[in-house]
């Protein structure tokens, strides 16, 4: 299948986040620089402010609760799109990978529909749902589906057949063959699976806000960008970027501890 | 049951059973006569709306429009990706300035780039096409640095006793090591860049393309459009992204490695 989609570029590739000093030295650097270019009158401010009123723009926000609204919203339709795609995602996966007829039946279905953008399906779901709440959780729950299903399609297929033909000698019981054999043979590619997910889920909630919402960090992004309000879209720019990275960082340090008892 | 399944044309036969169910409760649920149909469009129209747009050519010509965003935008992205890459990983100095700042741009979200972009150029396709052309920076960026900077130390090795200047180990030893990375890089380019370009022709909805069709359709509440162009994006998508990776196979037959 096309597994060879979910292999995204090295995340961790530039050698130079990896020493302890530079991390912290870097982020420094980049916002003096930036800000020093504001203060040389290199940029007018219609078309950069500096770091330090992007700050106080997001103090702002945060000190009226609008930030933590728009947050809020955000994050709601990610964990519930994201809820149902994945566990989609992870039942359908297994389905096709369990039962040769399943595959068969189901997968040149599935494999079509994986050749079309997720966003490509923006203007048909409007159409169906609207533009409120259900065509946002719809898009993400749609773009958290196909990734979760392939990985773990090829996680349950990964599984050594004589794994199966032990857990038969053993007798095992199914509940026993799932708890104890196949969750923890397939959790490695399930939960990069899942985390690929996330965060295509999270770019795609992005786009869907910009689009249609009256709420959410993307909406606060257009509107900024409608009033010509900069120093919002950067706000915006700057908590989206951070909400992408700690979801990352969040689902990479799962996905490390789950791993852990592979090394022993 | 599994002995059947292992003919090809069962199998063919099953893989068809879904979608024509599905085909029939479309089918079903256009033509109910409630308030359903109005958003389902029935298979005929799906049907006329294709000879329709083929026949004006604007199936065509949103097709050409939509493939030359992607392609001059992975030409662009593509190129600076590779030079910048490469250029990192040869050099450490433009390693440590670039990395942080590279680093901290790719955590938002590509599209989340919109609102600014539109800001500062405006929102035609000069924006359009930057965001293309970003989406297909970093795939490549990411793998041609992979590749220089994973090449295998035996090889400088055998470089160093023959007294390879700089530029011969560059041209003799990197560049050919790094290859199938950057092929690589390319491809993935090549898919970001088709997917960036229906998100901003979606999002924007200037300059023709199968996004702009497809954002139009819907104002207009044309799903028959909107499906034609749903699915001329999978197969077109599909076509070309078959092609980069034969071209890929192609280009890197001298390698002895399974790929």
């Amino acid at each position: 299948m096309a597994s060879a989609a979910l292999r995204v570029p090295p995340a961790d590739a530039f050698r130079s986040s990896r020493s302890a000093l530079s991390s912290i030295l870097a982020p420094v650097a980049l916002l003096a620089l930036w800000q020093l270019a504001c203060l040389s009158g290199l940029f007018p401010p219609q078309v950069l402010v500096p770091p330090s009123e992007v700050a106080h723009t997001l103090l702002e926000l945060a000190r009226s609760g609008e930030l933590e609204r728009h947050i809020g919203e955000s994050m709601f339709r990610l964990a519930a799109g994201f809820t149902i795609g994945a566990l989609a995602g992870l039942a359908f996966g297994a389905t096709i990978a369990l039962s040769r007829l399943a595959e068969a039946a189901l997968s040149p279905f599935f494999l079509a529909l994986w050749q079309v953008p997720v966003i490509a399906f923006v203007p048909m779901l409007v159409i169906f749902l609207g533009i409120d709440e259900p065509f946002k959780i719809a898009i993400v729950a749609l773009a958290a589906f196909f990734p979760v299903a392939l990985a773990t399609f090829d996680g349950v297929r990964g599984v050594p057949k004589t794994w199966f033909d032990v857990a038969r000698v053993y007798r095992t019981r199914l509940p026993d063959l799932i708890w104890r054999i196949l969750v923890p043979a397939t959790i490695p590619s399930v939960l990069t699976g899942l985390r690929v997910a996330l965060t295509r889920a999270w770019v795609v909630l992005i786009a869907a806000e910009l689009l249609a919402a009256d709420s959410g960090i993307g909406q606060m992004m257009e509107m900024g960008r409608q009033l010509f309000r900069i120093d919002v879209v950067l706000a915006g720019v700057v908590v989206s970027g951070l909400i992408g990275f700690a979801l990352d960082w969040g689902a990479r340090a799962i996905e490390r501890r789950a791993m852990r008892w592979r090394m022993a | 049951m599994t002995a059947a399944l292992s003919r090809r044309g069962a199998r063919i036969a099953i893989g068809l059973v879904v979608p024509a169910l599905f085909l029939s409760w479309w089918q079903w649920q256009a033509t109910a006569g409630d308030a359903r149909s109005l958003a389902f469009a029935p298979l005929h129209s799906i049907g006329s709306a294709f000879v329709e747009l083929v026949e004006s050519g604007s199936l065509f010509s949103d097709m050409v429009s939509t493939l030359s965003r992607s392609l001059t935008g992975l030409a662009i992205g593509g190129t600076l990706g590779i030079a910048i890459g490469v250029a990192m990983a040869v050099w450490r100095p433009l390693d440590r300035m670039l990395g942080p700042l590279l680093h901290a741009i790719r955590q938002v979200p590509l599209i989340g780039w919109l609102p600014l972009i539109g800001l500062w150029f405006g929102t035609g396709q000069g924006s359009e096409l930057i965001v293309v052309s970003i989406s297909a920076f970093f795939p490549t960026l990411l793998n041609s640095y992979a590749g220089v900077t994973n090449v295998e130390p035996r090889y400088l090795d055998v470089g160093r006793i023959y007294g390879f200047t700089p530029l011969q180990r560059f041209r003799l030893i990197l560049l050919p090591a790094a290859m199938p990375l950057i092929l690589t890089g390319l491809t993935q380019g090549l898919a970001f860049a088709w997917i960036a370009s229906i998100a901003t022709e979606i999002l924007l909805g200037v300059g023709g393309g199968l996004g702009v069709t497809m954002q139009v359709a819907q104002t207009q509440q044309r799903l028959d459009v909107i499906l034609v162009a749903i699915i001329a994006t999978a197969i077109l998508g599909f076509v070309i992204n078959q092609l980069f990776l034969r071209l890929r196979r192609h280009l890197l037959r001298w390698q002895a490695a399974p790929l």
